[in-house]
């Protein structure tokens, strides 16, 4: 086991509004999530001493201009010009969860204090991906030519491998993106807050890359969200109930850039990433009481089920099913709405949620009697970090 | 539904760009060959070109032809115009194959020659050409003909 388990923990979590597209700069949405965890933790801001980030701009094509469609650690501190500051890192293999991690490490390094870590995500007005050009260079000069144009797309073509191997039918996908809307309705930061979805809705809708349908896709939105982390001993001096990191870990497998549609890279990046966190935090599947893991196209549900240990390959549409997914099944999953249900603000949301659900502060969606909170923050390959969450030290 | 072919006439393909690791590649393919980068030290082949051998790490890799006969490793059938250039072609079936000589090296592609809805994991495939301008030509994939 790992032995700096439970001296990190989340206090503060803090929101932005979530809009469809950019209304006001993205700096704004990053600012209000970052004062809101401040504030949720009851420090001031002059208390932040330490940055951490992921700034990618998923949208494709679109010019990254600091503070309108990416927020870096540059424009933060230049907005909060914190007196006491003495750390920060922009993390680039792991996606925010990544962020998080480093965070972590410099607390336990004993190099910061309190540290905050936010994700913005911009949605450009007008075409999300913008791909124009005549040519294709670089990684793409073997897949845009085909009409790989997208994220989604990569994830579509695993999805149909895992479909017809595993002879399965993408119909019972409908309980994932159904339930999780259901528990989006107990989210009130959530976009899809006050907009229910029936099995029905799902199975009627358009197919955008089959077999993804449009409900297998998060929407992209804009917003932000952030946390507060602080040493174990700090946390417990603060407001909110702690929630502990007892294990963490990161994918280890990396995919020649440009090659795509390989499941098999998908399950080994899920299974690198949870057999650190397993081993560091000395927990196994079976022992998780909850678990959110990342959905920003819903096929990435199953591999992280299936990765990280939950169930066995071939079976997670299976698994999901007859309510073992719901708030007081034997898995309550993405108990948040998942990012289906919050809109594309990536995987902070999922590690905020974890955190809510181990320090009992989950309000309506509070999942009973809570002690090991597992979160898958991205997709196994694309970028993928897993954690746990804990009650109590142990 | 009802089984039709996608209508690729009115779709104009970004054009590769081929750079100082794929440019045999894409050489290979404007003979209608098609040839993938093989380590020398381990022969093992693969897709997209690397700078080195990802299995053991050999810096000695040279293209070499294989006979462009796979079976279908994965596809997407694409609906949505998320890229404006495919917009006329929809729906269109865009796969992924893996060579039977080459086993882990995936190449991408679109199914041609037959309705999209024939596209499935594990069908059997076979590289044909399709020459984009006088500098580059396109691998790509129809169902197998014959054995
Ligand atoms: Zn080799």
């Amino acid at each position: 086991m790992w032995e700096h388990r439970c001296k990190v923990a989340v206090s503060g979590v803090g929101f932005s509004k979530v809009t469809r597209s950019a209304e006001i700069p993205l700096a704004t949405h990053a600012l209000e999530a970052v004062k809101g965890a401040v504030a949720d933790s009851g420090l001031s801001i002059s208390d932040i001493d330490g940055l951490a980030t992921y700034p990618e701009l998923p949208a494709t094509g679109h010019a990254m201009v600091d503070g309108i469609t990416i927020v870096s650690v540059n424009c933060m501190m230049a907005m909060l010009k914190l007196p006491n500051l003495a750390w920060h890192v922009q993390v680039e293999t792991v996606n925010i969860g990544g962020a998080v991690q480093q965070a972590a490490n410099a607390l336990l390094a004993g190099v910061c204090k309190y540290a905050v870590v936010w994700r913005a995500m911009h949605n450009p007005k007008g075409t999300y991906q913008n791909l124009p050009g005549t040519h294709a260079a670089g990684a793409t000069q073997f897949t845009a030519p085909y009409g790989f144009g997208g994220p989604g797309q990569g994830m579509a073509v695993a999805y149909t491998r895992w479909l017809e191997r595993h002879n399965q039918s993408r119909e019972k996908m409908a309980t994932l993106a159904i339930t999780q809307r259901r528990h989006t309705q107990m989210n009130p930061h959530a976009y899809f807050y006050g907009q229910p979805l029936t099995r029905e809705d799902y199975l009627g809708s358009r197919m955008v890359a089959y077999p993804f349908c449009l409900y297998d896709c998060d929407i992209p939105v804009q917003g932000a969200v952030a946390i507060v982390l602080t040493t174990a001993d700090r946390a417990r001096d603060l407001k909110p109930r702690p929630a502990y990191i007892a294990g963490y870990g990161q994918r280890l497998a990396f995919e020649v850039a440009g090659r795509i549609g390989s499941l098999s890279s998908y399950m080994e990046g899920g299974r690198s990433s949870s057999s650190l966190t397993w081993e560091r935090s000395g927990f196994s599947p079976k022992d998780v009481d909850v678990a959110q893991i990342y959905d920003g196209f819903s096929a990435s549900v199953i591999y992280g089920l299936e990765s990280y240990g939950f169930c066995k390959e071939g079976e997670a549409l299976d698994f999901i099913q007859d309510g073992r997914m719901e708030l007081d099944g034997e898995l309550p999953l993405n108990t948040f709405g998942g990012s289906l249900g919050t809109g594309r603000i990536h995987g902070l949301w999922h590690i905020i949620e974890g955190a809510l659900q181990a320090s009992g502060r989950a309000g309506e969606r509070q999942v009973k009697d809570v002690d090991v909170s597992f979160v898958g923050a991205s997709a196994p390959i694309v970028q993928g970090t897993t954690f746990i969450f804990v009650r109590e030290p142990y | 539904m009802l089984a039709r072919m996608s209508d690729w006439s009115k779709v104009t393909r970004p054009i590769p760009v081929p750079n100082e690791l794929s440019r045999p590649f894409w050489d290979a393919a404007r003979q209608k060959v098609l040839a993938l980068q093989r380590c020398q030290a381990c022969k093992h082949f693969q897709h997209p070109p690397y700078a080195t051998c990802v299995r053991c790490m050999g810096i000695d890799l040279k293209f070499e032809p294989v006979s462009g006969k796979g079976a279908i490793y994965a596809y997407t059938i694409m609906y949505h115009a998320g890229d404006k250039r495919f917009a006329a072609a929809i729906p269109y079936a865009s796969i992924i194959v893996e060579l039977d000589d080459a086993p882990g090296a995936l190449l991408a592609g679109n199914l041609l020659e037959a309705p999209y809805t024939e596209a499935k994991v594990g069908r059997r495939v076979e590289v044909i050409f399709e020459p984009l301008n006088d500098d580059i030509t396109l691998p790509q994939f129809r169902l197998a003909r014959g054995a």
